[in-house]
């Protein structure tokens, strides 16, 4: 065994399928996708250099920055949801002694439901028309005035077609915090309860501080995540009415698939690459400062 | 030494899947030709091309076959057709509309000439003459070979219409008076399909079409007119005015919803081709529900007879690989395809004498003696026109359009500059 560890090969020969897969699929992409920001194509015939005409477009294209302020409400949306309840369920659930292992399964179902199957749903949901639950439940409670279509609104379509993202991810996140919050050595907050600490008091100052680094890496995740999302809205609305839930990837994809500008859809996927990249770089600076 | 063996053998193990994808199909005598299609699966027109695939392929002894393969849902199948072109891998058959992508294709000689092809084979006569100038690009060339013929018209319930004493529009302000009646007295005027989109669309080519057939359209994807024009300027005011009359939240109803929502009676009127006559039938049978053709304008260039039509998604052949065997098998689907077709309670696209055996609605045969008397003029779909880009800000932004979310300025600008950018690229 200590032979394998220590042999080279033995390390490339196995990391080597992977990193090849990766390469092909991840990088060349990506590399490409670069390339591809600098030309003209419609997809038939030869490719035009243009230089950096697809990124003057994208900075003076309006639509491209309703789409990117769109992108960042659906970020905050979709972050407080899936960070936010889930964490609230998963400190609940520590204080649960019985059924943890059910109501965890139950919560964790959404994230195994398919998208297609979430979006019927929540469209089923929002519509006025056969009423769905959002406004049966609202008139029950004497809101009538608030039934609507919410996916044909433009006030209300962006916080819709956020929603069920947020909705759909908060079981696993709550998973990964409880996780993390029974693993704490229960020594800890004993000696703080001994040390007259209250329960709040505990939860604040000892148990979130010591599961900070889970809280930084699920943070990374969800904001790349949420800077990409793209199936629910493009499934619910397909970024309409107008552009009023149009997010960055899905004006990507029509740009590229529906309008065919190979060119500019890649520059604007680009511009996702170079916002998820910037995102994850403050949140290491954020918590380094932290650790300090 | 032995390891670096050990590692090399791993790594050709690793690689030989990645290489025997490109490797070439094994030799075999067995002509196989690929569809890539869109046609909904186990419709019509797809069980009359397997049938008529099937017969063939047995009468010559299973030496050729026909590949099918379907994505109904159209964004999608475009999508993964585009895809297929950019990276050089066209099949042999497509579906494909004659719009500006299609003009792109005929222009890099990727596709076969189809009315030469009908003309050299003496088979042009045979079709509808609509169905087939349905497929022609404006300069009257065509590259795709119709499946199917439809007319589209205005579905309205007969009830509501009795109960609120109206009759039917004969003209198009008299339809806005309808709407305007139905919705005073708190019905839902139009159920409509805001979801695909299209079916809003149509109501913006409606205007334009009864005062200038297509001309106009035309001239706007050329560039030569501007959608600010007195014309384009009454095509807005139109969809914005009956946009009022469409079922709350239509911007997000599907197509099955808008339509179960005419059929429950939850809406008075509804908009679709002959293709759902099946749907409506029970109800027309009912005495509940009716259709009455485009209304007209007193002052307008097309008549009563004229509205539109559709030979809808036609199919093209790759230039490359339109053979001999390809093309004894497109005569041999001319000449089977209008019988069986038609026998499935189908308009075709060809000229058929219907088949005795099987008994036709009072339905089918009165939409078959609308199809005879239509006039020369057709209103072709503002889709099939427009480039790409426009197209898809067109279809995402008549929405706010017709509810009201959008002024029209807003919607000129759009609509112009992208035509500016986009047009003859």
């Amino acid at each position: 065994m200590k032979g394998i560890i220590k042999n080279k090969v033995a390390y490339l020969v196995f990391l080597l399928p992977a990193l090849l897969f990766y390469l092909f699929a991840v990088f060349y992409p990506i590399i490409d996708s670069i390339r591809l920001s600098f030309v003209s194509w419609g997809g038939i015939g030869p490719q035009k250099y243009v230089g950096f005409d697809n990124y003057i477009r994208l900075f003076s294209d309006s639509v491209m920055w309703e789409s990117f302020f769109n992108n960042l409400v659906y970020v905050v949306i979709v972050v407080s949801m899936q960070l936010l309840i889930g964490l609230l369920f998963a400190v609940l659930l520590t204080y649960m002694q019985k059924n943890v292992t059910i109501v965890k399964t139950l919560y964790y179902i959404p994230c195994i439901i398919t998208t297609v199957a979430v979006g019927q749903m929540f469209r089923s949901m929002y519509a006025t028309q056969p009423m769905g639950l959002f406004n049966i439940v609202l008139s029950a409670l004497g809101l009538g005035d608030l039934v609507r279509s919410w996916l044909a609104d433009v006030d209300t379509v962006l916080v819709a077609v956020s929603l069920p993202e947020g909705w759909r991810f908060t079981g696993m996140y709550m998973v990964i915090y409880y996780a993390a919050l029974i693993s704490i050595d229960t020594e800890v907050s004993e000696a703080a309860i001994i040390d007259g600490a209250s329960k709040w008091k505990t939860l604040w100052k000892i148990k979130l501080p010591m599961i900070k680094p889970v809280i930084l890496l699920t943070l990374t995740m969800c904001i790349t995540g949420a800077l990409r999302g793209f199936d629910i809205p493009y499934l619910l609305t397909n970024g309409g009415p107008g552009n009023a839930s149009e997010l960055m990837s899905t004006y990507m994809y029509k740009q590229a698939f529906s309008s065919l500008q190979f060119g500019y859809g890649s520059a604007i996927a680009v511009f996702i690459i170079v916002e998820s990249i910037i995102a994850v770089i403050i949140l290491r600076l954020v918590g380094r400062r932290g650790e300090k | 030494m032995k390891r670096l063996f050990l590692f090399a053998i791993i790594s050709i193990l690793m690689l030989m899947p990645v290489m025997a994808g490109g490797a070439s199909e094994e030799e075999s005598d067995v002509t196989t030709v690929t569809w890539f299609a869109s046609r909904p699966l186990g419709g019509e027109i797809d069980t009359t091309m397997r049938e008529i695939a099937e017969r063939y392929s047995q009468e010559h002894g299973g030496k050729w076959v026909l590949e099918i393969e379907t994505t109904a849902d159209r964004p999608s199948y475009l999508q993964r057709l585009r895809t297929l072109i950019a990276g050089n891998n066209m099949p042999d058959i497509i579906d494909i509309d004659a719009d500006p992508y299609c003009q792109s294709l005929v222009d890099a000689g990727l596709l076969v000439d189809v009315k030469q092809f009908l003309i050299d084979e003496g088979r042009y006569d045979d079709y509808q003459e609509t169905a087939l100038r349905y497929q022609e690009f404006t300069d009257g060339s065509m590259y795709t070979l119709p499946l199917e013929y439809h007319i589209e018209m205005i579905w309205y319930r007969k009830d509501i219409f009795a109960q609120y004493g109206l009759d039917v529009p004969q003209t198009m302000e008299e339809w806005l008076d309808v709407c305007k009646t139905l919705s005073e007295n708190g019905i839902t005027p139009i159920a409509v399909d805001g979801v695909d989109r299209w079916p809003v669309l149509r109501y913006m080519a409606m205007i334009p079409f009864r005062y200038s057939g297509n001309d106009y359209i035309i001239a706007l994807r050329d560039g030569k007119a501007s959608m600010g024009d007195p014309l384009g300027r009454q095509a807005i005011e139109f969809v914005q005015e009956i946009g009022q009359y469409f079922n709350e939240g239509f911007a997000a109803t599907d197509y099955a919803t808008a339509q179960s929502m005419f059929l429950n009676g939850q809406a008075a009127m509804y908009y679709i081709g002959d293709w759902e006559q099946n749907a409506m039938l029970e109800a027309y049978e009912a005495g509940l529900v009716d259709y009455f053709l485009l209304p007209t304008a007193p002052d307008g260039t097309t008549g009563a007879n004229e509205y539109c039509a559709n030979s809808g998604i036609g199919m093209a052949f790759n230039a490359e690989t339109f053979d001999e065997k390809t093309k004894d098998f497109i005569l041999y689907v001319i000449e089977n395809y209008g019988e069986i077709y038609a026998s499935k309670m189908q308009m075709s696209p060809l000229k058929v004498d219907l088949p005795e055996d099987v008994e036709f609605t009072d339905l089918y045969y009165r939409i078959a003696e609308d199809m005879d008397n239509f006039g020369p003029a057709f209103m072709k779909p503002w889709d099939t026109y427009l480039d790409s880009a426009t197209n898809t800000i067109m279809q995402d932004n008549i929405l706010l359009l017709a509810s009201g979310d959008m002024s029209a300025e807003d919607f000129i600008s759009l609509i112009d500059s992208s035509i500016a950018a986009n047009a003859n690229k």
